[in-house]
């Protein structure tokens, strides 16, 4: 987030898309709802009628695939109507003048017939948000689970940027990140471009200032990502995988391709506190620890370092993750001389200048927000205010594009996937969990009454949803949460596992697979069948 | 305060003293002991609440005969007589140190959260309940509308069942909120009205009006005000005040026979 | 008896939402919002108030397991740190460093991921770290 989440109770407009909030980030949407009960606007694009639109000042439900069109619909009225920022565009932006000529393209007309959003919704849209200032833009998955996710943020930048709005207190671009640490992975260097901090791996001096305190000179080629590793194993170039923390036999897209990369490796070596559909594939499975059983921190979506302690220990055996990995470094003949999770952090803050300034003790219950560059630095609640890191922000001209799978006669189903509030991710914690498998103990799917009614599908009845990579048996819920047209899976449910269906097209760029849209076609299932029925 | 609670701990009057410390600068429950007497001198009141008899209820399930003492407040005093009321606690194992909560002339200071306003809006105002907690605050309005807002507030629930579970008094091994024959399970919002319903009839004759569940309520749905109209309506038809005697009991209150009759619950 | 209250960050979703775990005698019992931290306020959803039931369910793993005759069997720490040592070790000798992968995690701490992209960076020799941050 560009923003702090305290600085929704500035906001006079929250424009939220791909985001459902109540039920994916509810301490978030508490701040949503607070906001507008304080008399904040609150506009809501997204393909279902989720709970938050009943309190939106404007609720749209735009096709799934269709958010390029969208936003730049609302810029081309923006400007149109010359509700945009001149003076922050002039001073603080370039590349204005070439990507107006794109909105060009984008007369409400055309993005109604797009999206499916009507005209009057498209003007009521762009007039709140352009003109209820601060405003400020959340999105989750709904923006980034498309081949079109990187275009998608960039479009949400350049609407931000158009209306002054990115710098400011109540404003800013504000992505809900979705996993505790998905913050502190990525700003620890948990990704194959770069080190600690986001120092790219391809800097001399970079590499050189890791050495010196690593003892070691770090890797300047740049690694692989997930997609590329499961390439490299159904090619035999990658022969040793070590997964922890994560389940990619629940998570990633396409599991039989998957499944038949892991068979390929030599080794596989899984650290996790369940036995996983990826654990039990393992050659070597490492007993972990959960949340209260380590002291560490967490990086949440607004960049704040949280402090974990431990109030247990691990159950039987299981050991901290870092002592699993310290052991590890050590039997590889690198011994790692960290005896608690503090050391580690302060050599973390000897090598990453955007926690430099933070200490275990500074950290306290309130943690600290980066940059926080010293001991006295009081850490950063709003980015990029003045100016942008790389100086003036710039407008990237993008194109509405469809789905890599559009709906067509023998898949007629646009199929998104996602969240529901009671289950987390692959469901591997939240179903081992009493009161939340309670909450929701079966796979289902959302279509919408009419849908059914053409196909005599009844709420509860059981029904197969397919598509080109494979087929799942679950529970029908039939419900005008979806369009006609649509259909939402959970992927919350192995028995039913939504990755069997969902599409491995990815994103060119930052190769986040369209979980959000994909070809299906359901059908009732007749007797004989049962929920457990799988393709693979 | 510190020389009270120290004392009974070196009496052994108490095993265990539950109250607050300030950790990094934020009031937390502490649980303090003969063993680590030391760390009496940490002990502070806070303005932030926790439902410390909910945690001494646990402690005692687990050890019937450790005695523990708490830092209660007014409304942590009628929930030990209400969990004492419906047998879930023995009286004899706790030992109250009474701590200023609810504010009065006679007193110097009023230690409670919930004295702070509640957030307002302009939204808030023409939506929502009022909210000032007084049932009677809400019979000005006319039926019709009570009854809009507060589907208005039901339809903001976002189903964390954080009412429920931070309650004082809410200890059912079996919660009628979860029961499938009750309620359509996996949605948000969760069955609008009858969620809140269901929990409001079960907080007749057990709520003590603390305000913990509209505190932790994400969405401020103004609970707190749903439950005093139940309650009230229980303290006008049979008398019974609760967590106010440990003589009158939620068993006896009835009598023998029921005088319920539905035709004199209309309003 | 021992009773402690232990302030902790929620395991679930990236919001940060500040909980107590509440121990009686080293066992988990329950979770309450922690109500002054400045993300959440006081509150919790459905799966912060039940953060303590995954940890304490009887499914988790409490030993490591090495696979044998295609049976995953639990063995001692050294056995299984030196199986995946030695084994990892050959990968590299006989493919070189970028043969590994290492997918390091969205839910552990960041010190453990720091601690997994410097294995994979300085011990094994590979930039081919990576985490579900796309998923």
């Amino acid at each position: 987030m560009t923003n702090s989440l305290a600085d929704m109770d500035r906001s006079e407009c929250l424009f939220v898309i791909g985001s459902n909030t109540t039920e994916t980030h509810p301490m978030i949407a508490k701040r949503i709802l607070r906001a507008v009960e304080r008399g904040a606007a609150l506009i809501v694009a997204d393909p279902r009628h989720i709970q938050l639109a009943r309190f939106a000042t404007v609720a749209v439900r735009h096709r799934p695939g269709t958010d390029v069109a969208l936003l730049c619909g609302l810029m081309h009225l923006i400007v149109r109507n010359n509700w945009h920022d001149q003076d922050y565009i002039r001073q603080r932006t370039e590349g204005f003048s070439s990507f107006e000529r794109v909105l060009q393209n984008y007369p409400p007309e055309r993005v109604a017939q797009i999206t499916g959003v009507a005209v009057e919704d498209l003007v009521r849209m762009a007039e709140i948000y352009a003109t209820r200032s601060p405003a400020a833009i959340y999105y989750a998955m709904g923006i980034t689970q498309h081949t079109t996710g990187v275009d998608n943020v960039k479009a949400c930048a350049n609407l931000a940027m158009l209306c002054g709005n990115v710098g400011i207190p109540g404003g800013g671009v504000n992505p809900l990140r979705g996993q505790n640490n998905v913050q502190g992975a990525c700003d620890m260097g948990g990704l194959p471009n770069v080190l600690p901090g986001y120092q790219p791996v391809g800097d001399e001096q970079v590499r050189s200032r890791f050495e010196e305190v690593w003892g070691t000179r770090p890797p300047g080629q740049m690694g692989k990502t997930i997609p590329e590793m499961i390439q490299g194993m159904q090619e035999g170039r990658i022969r040793a995988l070590y997964v922890i923390g994560e389940n990619p036999r629940g998570s990633e897209p396409h599991l039989r391709h998957l499944d038949s990369a892991l068979e390929k490796l030599d080794l596989l070596i899984v650290q996790d506190i369940f036995a996983t559909p990826t654990a039990q594939k393992a050659d070597v499975v490492f007993a972990a620890s959960a949340v209260a059983e380590k002291d560490g921190t967490f990086t949440n979506t607004e960049r704040r370092c949280l402090r974990v302690r431990k109030a247990v220990d691990p159950p039987g055996e299981a050991l901290e993750d870092w002592r699993i990995l310290c052991r590890l470094a050590d039997a590889l003949g690198a011994p790692q001389n960290f005896e608690k999770p503090e050391d580690i952090f302060e050599e973390i803050r000897r090598v990453t200048p955007s926690y430099a300034g933070m200490t275990y003790a500074r950290l306290g219950i309130d943690g600290l927000q980066w940059p926080c560059r010293t001991e006295d630095d009081p850490g950063t609640p709003i980015l990029h205010v003045g100016s942008f890191a790389r100086g003036r922000g710039i407008f990237h001209p993008v194109a509405h594009k469809e789905p890599a799978e559009c709906p067509d006669d023998a898949y007629p189903f646009i199929l998104s996937t996602g969240r529901m509030f009671a289950h987390y991710h692959t469901g591997t914690m939240t179903r081992a969990s009493t009161h939340l498998d309670r909450e929701q103990h079966t796979a289902y799917v959302e279509i919408h009454p009419k849908d059914a009614q053409t196909l005599s599908i009844e709420d509860g009845d059981q029904v197969r949803v397919s598509t080109r990579r494979g087929a799942v048996a679950l529970e029908a819920r039939v419900t005008n949460r979806v369009r006609p047209g649509m259909l939402f899976m959970p992927f919350h449910f192995q028995e039913a596992a939504a990755n069997i269906l969902t599409n491995p097209a990815a994103d060119p760029v930052a190769k986040i697979p369209e979980y959000k849209a994909c070809a299906a076609a359901i059908e009732k299932i007749m007797g004989g069948e049962t929920a457990q029925e799988r393709s693979v | 305060m510190k020389d009270i609670v120290r004392t009974w701990l070196e009496s052994g009057r108490i095993d265990l003293f539950l109250g607050y410390r300030l950790v990094d600068g934020h009031p937390i429950p502490h649980c303090f002991s003969k063993e680590r007497l030391e760390e009496v001198e940490q002990l502070t009141e806070s303005l932030a609440r926790y439902p410390l008899e909910k945690i001494a209820h646990q402690m005692l399930q687990k050890d019937p005969a450790v005695r523990i003492g708490l830092m209660a407040r007014d409304c942590t005093q009628r929930s030990v007589r209400v969990l004492a009321a419906w047998n879930q606690i023995d009286m004899d194992r706790i030992r109250v140190l009474t701590m200023s909560c609810c504010p009065s002339d006679a007193k110097d200071k009023a230690f409670c959260s919930y004295l702070q306003e509640p957030e307002t809006g302009p939204v808030r105002k023409s939506n929502g309940m009022p909210s000032t907690g007084d049932p009677d605050d809400c019979r000005v309005l006319p039926a019709e509308e009570r009854l809009r807002r507060w589907l208005y507030e039901f339809q903001k629930c976002i189903k964390c069942y954080g009412c429920r579970d931070i309650c004082p008094v809410c200890f059912c091994k079996d919660c009628g909120l979860e029961h499938e024959d009750l309620m359509d399970k996996g949605v948000v919002p969760p069955e609008v009205p009858l969620f809140h319903l269901i929990r409001a009839v079960h907080m007749a004759g057990r709520c003590v009006d603390c305000g913990l569940c509209e505190e932790a309520c994400p969405v401020g749905i103004p609970l707190r005000l749903l439950y005093r109209k139940v309650n009230g309506i229980v303290t006008d038809r049979f008398g019974y005040r609760v967590g106010q005697t440990k003589d009158q009991s939620p068993f006896n209150v009835l009598g023998e026979f029921s005088p319920l009759e539905l035709s004199s619950l209309d309003d | 008896m021992d009773c402690r209250l232990v302030p902790s960050v929620c395991s679930y979703c990236g919001t940060g939402c500040g909980v107590l775990f509440s121990v009686i005698d080293g066992t988990l019992v329950g979770t309450y919002p922690i109500k002054t931290h400045p993300v959440n306020e006081g509150s919790l959803c459905i799966k912060g108030w039940n953060l303590h039931e995954h940890i304490t369910s009887p499914k988790r793993l409490r030993n490591p397991m090495i696979r044998r005759n295609g049976q995953l069997q639990p063995v001692s720490w050294d056995e299984a740190i030196q199986e995946a040592a030695s084994r990892l070790r050959t990968v590299v000798e006989e493919h070189g460093p970028d043969s590994v992968g290492v997918l390091t995690s969205a839910k552990i701490t960041n010190e453990e991921n720091y601690l997994a992209q410097k294995l994979a960076r300085t011990v094994i020799g590979t930039n081919n770290v990576d985490h579900c941050a796309r998923l």
